[in-house]
């Protein structure tokens, strides 16, 4: 693949790859652009190849995560990769508008299988492939992220319907 | 059937949301690696240095010092003028010197 290709396919998928660092990096505007930057200078230096062009979004997400949780790593954000099935409980005023303060409550694993299958429509096994875990665990962060998100959002609701 | 109205719901708001944010331009990434032009650039500097660095060797250029004109006679008792230029002389001879001993 040669860097005329490269280029068209990353400026085809830069709106979406562009919201993906930034829920990557916990909506911080500056720190995803600086992500997409590393990402796209390891695509084009050739440190990540693409070998299927028909998975090139599953291929970029995945760099772009990685790249995020390096970045994240080394601003001191500690990420944890093993995920918390514990409810949350939302302490501070949180307004149902606010949509990325909503998500921000669900572990990291759930969370980012719940945005690639509902805010990026794809599918489970795409999920799995930019993860890189095994299907039915993306399945069980799956189902569990959607349990919990609907209580989220219900909680929020009451919480704004009632106060707290 | 799965019941997911809720939450598409939820993220259909939050994209609508997101229409709002700034979408940085595609940046123009300047890759490390070297170009074909970067390492020719360099050869190509090198070799004039090496041309124009070296000492200029001083040719030197033999002028004729020497002019010897003689006088032939051919076959045919017919005289010509034979006009050499070289550096050195193997043998001189006084063009005076035929008035000494035919003297």
């Amino acid at each position: 693949m040669n860097h005329n290709q490269l280029d068209h396919i990353l400026k085809a998928n830069h709106r979406d790859a562009y919201l993906w660092a930034r829920q990557c990096c916990s909506f911080d505007d500056e720190m995803a652009k600086d992500v997409l930057q590393q990402s796209y200078l390891k695509i084009l230096e050739g440190q990540a190849k693409l070998k299927d062009v028909s998975k090139a979004k599953t291929w970029l997400f995945s760099i772009i995560r990685y790249t995020a949780i390096d970045s994240l790593r080394i601003a001191g954000k500690v990420v944890s990769l093993s995920d918390s099935y514990d409810p949350i409980e939302i302490h501070e005023e949180v307004d149902t508008t606010d949509y990325e303060g909503i998500i921000k409550h669900l572990p990291e694993m759930q969370r980012e299988v719940i945005l690639m299958v509902f805010y990026h429509q794809m599918t489970i096994a795409q999920s799995a492939e930019i993860l890189q875990i095994g299907l039915g665990t993306a399945r069980t962060h799956y189902d569990r992220g959607k349990k919990k998100l609907k209580e989220l959002i219900t909680k929020v609701q009451i919480q704004e319907e009632y106060g707290k | 059937m799965e019941n997911n109205e809720h939450l598409e719901r939820f993220f259909e708001q939050m994209k609508n949301q997101d229409e709002q944010l700034e979408i940085p331009t595609f940046p123009s990434v300047h890759t490390r690696k070297f170009g074909f032009w970067i390492p020719a650039g360099i050869a190509a500097s090198m070799g004039l240095a090496f041309l124009f660095l070296q000492e200029p060797t001083t040719v030197e250029i033999t002028s004729p010092e020497v002019v010897i004109i003689t006088l032939q006679e051919d076959e045919n008792q017919n005289q010509h003028f034979t006009i050499e230029e070289t550096t050195f002389l193997d043998t001189w001879e006084s063009p005076t010197s035929s008035l000494l001993t035919e003297y």
